[in-house]
Parts: structure tokens; sequence; C-alpha cells
């Protein structure tokens, strides 16, 4: 084996992210044992990954760090009763017997009530913590949705149209010449294979200018595009997915702004 | 910020094993923030986040014994018990149905799409990743953050699995130089 191939083929970084199959793994596993070379050069990728998260760390709330702890502390999760070993007593001590029953109930009994309480506890924690999800996703909704309102004046509704001769595609454009916002909503567009993308473009100048990709799973969505200030007309392609700022596709739909 | 000022990383990892409570303290003073970007890179809900943080510490600290330093530095293990824990839980179906029971808010998602501007700017290796070729950020993408397998996106792709391969790997290639 060329361990030096071996080293620059990506594996090692494909094994220290956790990106190996068990097969590479096993086999990475057991090349370290035979080449220091190849050791060092784990190591080397370790480092460099962990000092990059150290750099970009994000302080954790602080709250957070009592609840991981509590969360560990003996006896926070997984309290297992102690274990009580009970002599085997002769006859003439069934007094101890009885003892000995009634408490194994009674740990029962404690141990029925904790847990329960500790379910009902988690069940309380989770519907809250659900309900504070909610208020502030509503919360959010309303600050965005302020944040990107239309003035009504400034709007200008394009409607595309399909362009090939049996499509029916169709999607608007919700322009807003005051903020620039641009806004589409896929009214039906086919759903493309994976590889394809489309992308919509604002022709200023003759020139087709990118708006942005997007993906049309579901009709009826709104999406926010890249702003504009001028447009004549819009226009939809199809494009390999991830396609830069030059259209290469056919044109799906298409409209001009100003009849 | 150093982590290996007052433990060594042998020495943490002994005290962790030994069950010491300081050491975990330490442990999450020292690695807490490096992880929660891990974390943060593949869940942008800060309560979800939150939630896989602790699951995250839990877990470390359960499976502590299971580390063997041969195969690797401490952080990368844990980066990658991080990596696993977000990504168990975005694949989750209480996740996904947490999603669907959310229309408003996925609307309004869509309306800052991600899918309009995929949103690699953000934190940690998403950043670096940004520099990387559409093709290969997208693989990228898939694989490291979104956890799907090999497989799966030669699949959903339609690309030979061969292919899906070697791209990934000199996407990792370019990926070293690009982490300073």
């Amino acid at each position: 084996m060329n361990i030096k191939e071996y080293i620059s083929s990506g594996i090692v970084e494909s094994y220290v992210l956790g990106l190996a199959s068990d097969q590479e793994r096993i086999e990475f596993e057991k090349l370290c044992r035979q080449y220091p070379e190849l050791v060092a050069a784990r190591n080397e990728f370790e480092l460099k990954l962990e000092n990059q998260a150290f750099e970009q760390a994000i302080a954790p709330p602080v709250h957070l760090k009592e609840e991981v702890l509590g969360s560990v502390r003996p006896g926070a999760e997984d309290k297992v009763a102690p274990v009580v070993r009970i002599e085997r007593s002769g006859n003439g001590r069934g007094w101890l017997r009885f003892v000995a029953a009634a408490s194994i109930l009674l740990l029962l009994a404690t141990a029925w009530f904790a847990f329960d309480q500790y379910s009902k506890n988690r069940e309380l924690k989770n519907s809250f913590s659900q309900l504070r999800l909610e208020v502030d996703s509503v919360n959010q909704i309303l600050a965005k949705q302020k944040e990107s309102m239309m003035d009504p004046k400034a709007a200008m509704v394009v409607s595309m149209v399909g362009t090939q001769p049996s499509s029916n595609s169709s999607a608007n454009i919700y322009w807003d010449t005051a903020s620039t916002n641009v806004f589409l909503v896929v009214k039906n567009l086919p759903k493309l294979p994976t590889e394809k993308q489309y992308q919509l473009w604002a022709f200023i100048d003759g020139k087709p200018v990118d708006l942005g990709l997007f993906d049309a799973e579901e009709d009826k969505v709104i999406l926010k595009m890249k702003n504009t200030q001028k447009a004549e007309a819009f226009a939809i392609t199809i494009e390999n997915r991830g396609n830069g700022p030059v259209p290469g596709g056919p044109v799906e739909t298409y409209g001009k702004t100003r009849l | 910020m150093n982590p290996r000022e007052a433990y060594s990383e042998s020495e943490l990892v002994a005290a962790l094993q030994q069950r010491s409570d300081k050491a975990f303290s330490y442990l999450y003073d020292n690695y807490s923030g490096a992880l929660y970007g891990i974390i943060h890179s593949i869940i942008t809900d800060t309560e979800t986040a939150n939630d896989v943080m602790q699951d995250v510490f839990v877990n470390i600290w359960k499976k502590i014994e299971s580390y063997d330093p041969s195969k690797g530095r401490l952080f990368t293990w844990m980066l990658n018990v991080a990596r696993n824990a977000a990504i168990d839980k975005i694949r989750s179906k209480g996740f996904r149905d947490s999603l669907k029971n959310q229309p408003l808010s996925e609307n309004v998602d869509k309306t800052v799409g991600p899918s309009v501007n995929p949103s690699y700017q953000d934190v940690g290796l998403k950043k670096v990743i940004g520099k990387l070729k559409a093709e290969q950020r997208v693989l990228i993408d898939l694989s490291y953050f979104q956890g799907f397998t090999h497989e799966e996106i030669a699949k959903a792709m339609s690309i030979p699995l061969g292919t899906v391969k070697t791209r990934i790997r000199s996407a990792l290639i370019q990926l070293r130089t690009l982490i300073q």
C-alpha cells in the first residue's frame, strides 16, 4: 500500500468527520496501528478542526449549564433503588419476613410514585416548552410579516405564463417597487428532477439578472427572492442545481412588467 | 481559550471516567461553546439546539468509557457525538411532525427561503463549506449536515455511488486546505 497516496485520498478527513463507511473505518484504524505517519496526518486534521470549532464557538445560554449538570448529577436520572439484601430467616422469625415484605411493598410504592411524578413532570415540561416554542414562532411570524409587509400602492403584480407550447406553467411576481422586495408565488410549475432547479431572472436593460434559485415542491408557496430596483420583465428558467448568475436552461415562464 | 490548561486531555478523560463532577463541569465550561456551534450549524432553532446540547452532554457522561484515545482526540469524539445527536434529532419523526404542525412558521421560513439563498454563511464548518463549489457544497451539506448516507444521496440525485464518493472525497481534500 502506498501510504502517502492513501493519506492524501481524503480518507483522513472522511474518517475524522464521521463520514467513512464501516469498512473504511476498520481499515483506517488497522492502518493507523501500522503507519505512524497516518496517525500524524489524522492528528493534524483533528487539531485544525478543533481550532476551527473553538474559533466558531457560540456561547450557549447561561441557564443551560445548570440543566446539563443537573441531568448527570448522581440520582438525577435512572434512579436505581438500592438493593436490599434480606437474610433468609428461620421459622421463628416470621415478623422479620413481614417487615421485609412490607418494606418491599413500600419500596415498590415509592418507586411507582416517584416514577409517576417524574413522568408527569416531564409531560408538563414538554408541553410547556412546546407552548413556549409556539409563542416564539408566532412572535417571529408577526415580526417578519411586519418587516416584509408590502406597500400596496407601490406593489406591482406580474403574471408569468408558460412559454413552452404545451406548458400550463404559471407564477406570479409581487414586486414592491418602493422597498424593492420581490415575492414569487408559484401557481403551477412541474416538479423537477433533483439535479435541476428553477431560477428567477429580472430583465434589466435587456439583460437577465439572477434573482435566486428555488425548488417548486409545493404549490402556492410564497418565496422571497432577491431584491431588484429595476425590471422590464421577469422570467423563470430551468437550470442545473446551484446554477450561477448566467442563464443556460430553457425558459419556463415569462412576464413583462409593463404592457 | 485553551482547554488544555488545567487538565491535560488524558487527565481529563481519566477524571471523567472516574465520574468526577468537577471534571465534567470543567468539560462543560471549556467545550460547550465549540459543541454548541456544531449543533447550531445543523439545527437553527434555539430551543431544539438546547435540548440536543443536553442530550450530547448526557451522552458524553454516559459513554465516556467507550472513548478510545488511540482512535482520535477527545474533541473529535465529542464532535461526532454532537453531530450524531443533532442529525438524529432533525431526522426523528417527532421533530418532522413538529415542523408539520407549524404551517404558518413553515411558510415564513420559506419567505426568507433557505432554498432561495442557501444559508451556508452561518456558522462553524458551514462557513468554510461556503467556499466550495456548488456541487461539492450540496454533497457535503447532505452528507455531513443532513446525515444522508452516500447511497441515499446517489439515489436521490440519480448519480452513481462511485461518483458521489469521489466527489465527497475531493471536497474533503479541499476542505482540509480551507480550514486554517
